[in-house]
């Protein structure tokens, strides 16, 4: 069982985003995963290490390259609890685009003086 | 006009929206009881107390009703409150955990850009707060949102 926690921490770096959105396309290596960003191998390793912790990747067994692998679920999860919240937020939004068509329609109306 | 969550500190939730109205009319809505009645509220929880006293050191108290009689409430003080930008502090449950909310509006061409900044006092309530809407019924806010849409 992953811990929601841990995957939003892990979700929240956009160099970690960057690295998931480039396995989402297939495996890559580290040495792959390095090369868009200026940064270093050991960098690179420690955001891996968050993700997998985090159960958002595994690595392969192949030694030299070990691939890493994008884990759709956990992710899924993490990316299902905020577009949730989101549509919660919308329903409010499309009612407030209502009041604001009424009072669009209305005269404009000073703010009463006490 | 979706509304987006963008990204922010891990203690944030950051949300834009535009709305299709001047910014000042915008701001009535978020500040004027009546009107804030009207959209607070969703499918789960009727909103049923919404006192407003818009102004710096002014507060604000929501009073909200599920549907299985259970209440919760959202209350505050403003720190700022303008037509381009409110700050407000927040407390859930009148717990002692405050988020600090700063709302901009942006008017461009007769329509207002929204950005709204949720600062939790950790990610780990941050969290909480994203996981706990969820829980208060989603399958039924997809539902409602479906109608309103379709309407």
């Amino acid at each position: 069982m992953n811990n929601l926690d841990t995957t939003f921490a892990a979700l929240a770096d956009p160099t970690r985003r960057a690295i998931l959105a480039r396995l989402a396309k297939g495996d890559a290596s580290v040495m792959e995963l390095g090369e868009p960003f200026e940064m270093s191998q050991p960098a690179i390793s420690k955001h891996l290490k968050v993700l997998e912790r985090a159960g958002l990747i595994s690595r392969g067994r192949d030694a030299q390259r070990r691939p890493c692998h994008l884990e759709a679920i956990p992710l899924r999860d993490a990316t299902d609890y905020l577009e949730r919240y989101r549509l919660q937020w919308e329903e409010r939004f499309v009612a407030l685009d209502n009041v604001l068509e009424d009072l669009k329609r209305s005269k404009p109306k000073r703010k009463r003086t006490p | 006009m979706t509304l987006k969550i963008l990204d922010g500190a891990p203690n944030e939730i950051v949300m834009e929206r535009d709305f299709n109205a001047p910014r000042a009319l915008v701001h009535r809505a978020m500040t004027e009881p009546a009107l804030v009645k009207r959209w607070q509220g969703n499918s789960c929880s009727e909103l049923t107390t919404v006192e407003i006293d818009a102004r710096p050191g002014g507060t604000y108290r929501y009073v909200y009703k599920n549907r299985d009689g259970s209440s919760f409430s959202f209350a505050g003080t403003y720190r700022e409150v303008g037509e381009a930008r409110t700050v407000y502090a927040e407390k859930f449950n009148d717990m002692p955990d405050e988020a600090v909310v700063t709302t901009t509006l942006t008017e461009n061409a007769g329509k207002t850009t929204m950005r709204v900044v949720m600062a939790f006092s950790s990610a780990e309530i941050r969290n909480m707060v994203v996981k706990t809407g969820m829980a208060e019924g989603a399958a039924e806010s997809y539902d409602n949102l479906a109608t309103l849409l379709a309407t």
